[in-house]
């Protein structure tokens, strides 16, 4: 067990100072994947971006404000072509960091039908907000995404329709899905 | 920012302020979607424009002015697409009937039709079918059909000519006629 | 213009372009630079691309910050895009779910 343990934390790549460490063992997904998002943004890469972001644009400002406690953010999406090309082996490792005290999962939607997954974990620091985790596991498609920083869910949330950033509407039917 | 001294220095200055990532910006989606309507494989065509905005921001220092800058992205994506099929072989020709299409800026007309003519003109040769996506995505006349894809004018207009005798057949035989 | 040519036009207008598209471009930017050996920082581009044709040295390194900066505010975009996204497809899930009962 504790040669399993420590295997497994060899395995994680560290990305500098961040919520969750992404494994390294993700990147071969890519290889199999048909659509790929993959970003790292740490602290340096945001404040590059937060200086091109201009405080008359009202999306750019929101933005700007919104970043403004991050100290980075990473994103990792893989869409497959075919069930199977990913194992819950490679997703372990990071539900494993996210089973510990300093997280706390908000949301859990399991769909026994289609086999879809979504968990939202918020990581708390001092009382505060200190980071977010979103990890959505379907049977074509894996999406990890991790906010490290004090972030307001509640301002992300609104982002949806500006900054060319498309605008989901959360009212409609899925059909599909029930509350674990 | 440095400050405008000369007259020199302050044109130099305003045309810095057209970044490349606001050209990108304003021609992306004309450049994915001519990839698009050619290719009818979306991982394909955005393989074609990313390689096109690149051969763009090494050669950025050619590019003229404006005009020449939708010239040179439409006559190198027309090419690029050519040769991706070529390298490709059959293998590219992709026209399935359940292919998830990418969102149109804005919808008009019948969508099955609509449709049905994609298919169709997916399965013209290579050139013919550059024409017709330039002709009609791009409202290019044959003239300048002509100047992108290097080819005479007489020809553009025979290609014009045949593919729309053909598609209009090919319609009318499943769809009943359209006037 | 006769009514097959307007079905043309209809058929083969304009398609958006994947969210994804702008931030790959930069990434292939970014990897063009290290192949052709330039030091590539996401903080300054190497002195041998000029955006804009007639630029003195003085402006050059102005530009090149400029190209990273975008370059970041892209990525940044699409992070954002993705996490939005993501959240709100679970929000509607749960609404869905919530309305059933």
């Amino acid at each position: 067990m504790i040669k399993f343990a420590f295997i497994t934390w060899i395995a994680l790549a560290p990305l500098g100072a961040q919520g969750i460490k992404l494994p390294s063992n993700l990147d071969r997904l890519a290889a199999k994947a048909t659509d790929v998002v993959d970003v790292t943004m740490d602290a340096n890469l945001l404040q590059l971006a937060a200086r091109f972001l201009s405080d008359k644009d009202t999306d750019e400002a929101q933005v700007k404000k919104l970043i403004g406690g991050l100290r980075g953010i990473y994103v990792r999406s893989f869409e497959f072509e075919k069930p199977g090309e990913y194992q819950d082996s490679d997703v372990e490792p990071v539900r494993a960091q996210l089973h510990t005290p300093a997280w706390s999962r908000i949301v859990g939607v399991r769909s026994q039908k289609s086999g879809d997954n979504s968990e939202v974990y918020l990581k708390t620091e001092n009382g505060k907000i200190g980071g977010l985790a979103i990890l959505v596991t379907q049977p074509k498609q894996l999406t990890i995404v991790s906010i490290d920083g004090t972030i307001d869910p509640d301002q992300l949330h609104e982002l949806g329709g500006h900054f060319g950033i498309p605008k989901v509407d959360t009212r409609k039917e899925t059909g599909h899905g029930k509350d674990e | 920012m440095p400050t405008a001294g000369s007259a020199t220095e302050a044109q130099a200055e305003a045309a810095s302020d057209v970044t490349f990532a606001e050209v990108l910006r304003a021609n992306q989606s004309s450049v994915f979607s001519l990839a698009y309507h050619f290719l009818r494989d979306r991982g394909a065509a955005e393989e074609v424009a990313q390689d096109v905005f690149l051969r763009l921001y090494r050669k950025i220092d050619d590019i003229e002015n404006a005009k020449h800058l939708t010239f040179w992205l439409r006559k190198v994506t027309s090419h690029r697409c050519i040769d991706y099929v070529r390298r490709r072989g059959s293998q590219c020709t992709i026209a399935l009937e359940d292919t998830a299409e990418p969102p149109a800026i804005e919808q008009h007309g019948d969508p099955l039709l609509s449709r049905r003519l994609r298919h169709l003109i997916a399965t013209l040769p290579e050139k013919p079918r550059m024409v017709m996506v330039l002709r009609y995505q791009e409202d290019l006349t044959p003239e300048e059909i002509s100047d992108v894809l290097e080819m005479p004018v007489r020809t553009v207009k025979s290609h014009l000519q045949r593919s729309l005798a053909i598609l209009r057949e090919k319609i009318e035989r499943s769809m009943g006629e359209i006037r | 213009m006769e009514d097959f040519e307007q079905e043309l036009k209809y058929a083969l207008a304009r398609k958006e372009q994947p969210p994804s598209l702008e931030a790959k471009v930069f990434a292939s930017i970014a990897r063009d630079a290290s192949a052709r050996k330039l030091s590539w920082r996401w903080e300054a581009l190497a002195a041998s691309v000029i955006l804009v044709a007639g630029l003195g040295a003085q402006h050059a390194h102005a530009v090149r910050e400029r190209v990273a900066g975008e370059a970041a505010k892209a990525h940044l975009r699409l992070a954002l895009q993705v996490t939005v996204t993501e959240l709100s497809k679970i929000q509607r899930t749960v609404r869905a779910s919530t309305e059933d009962e």
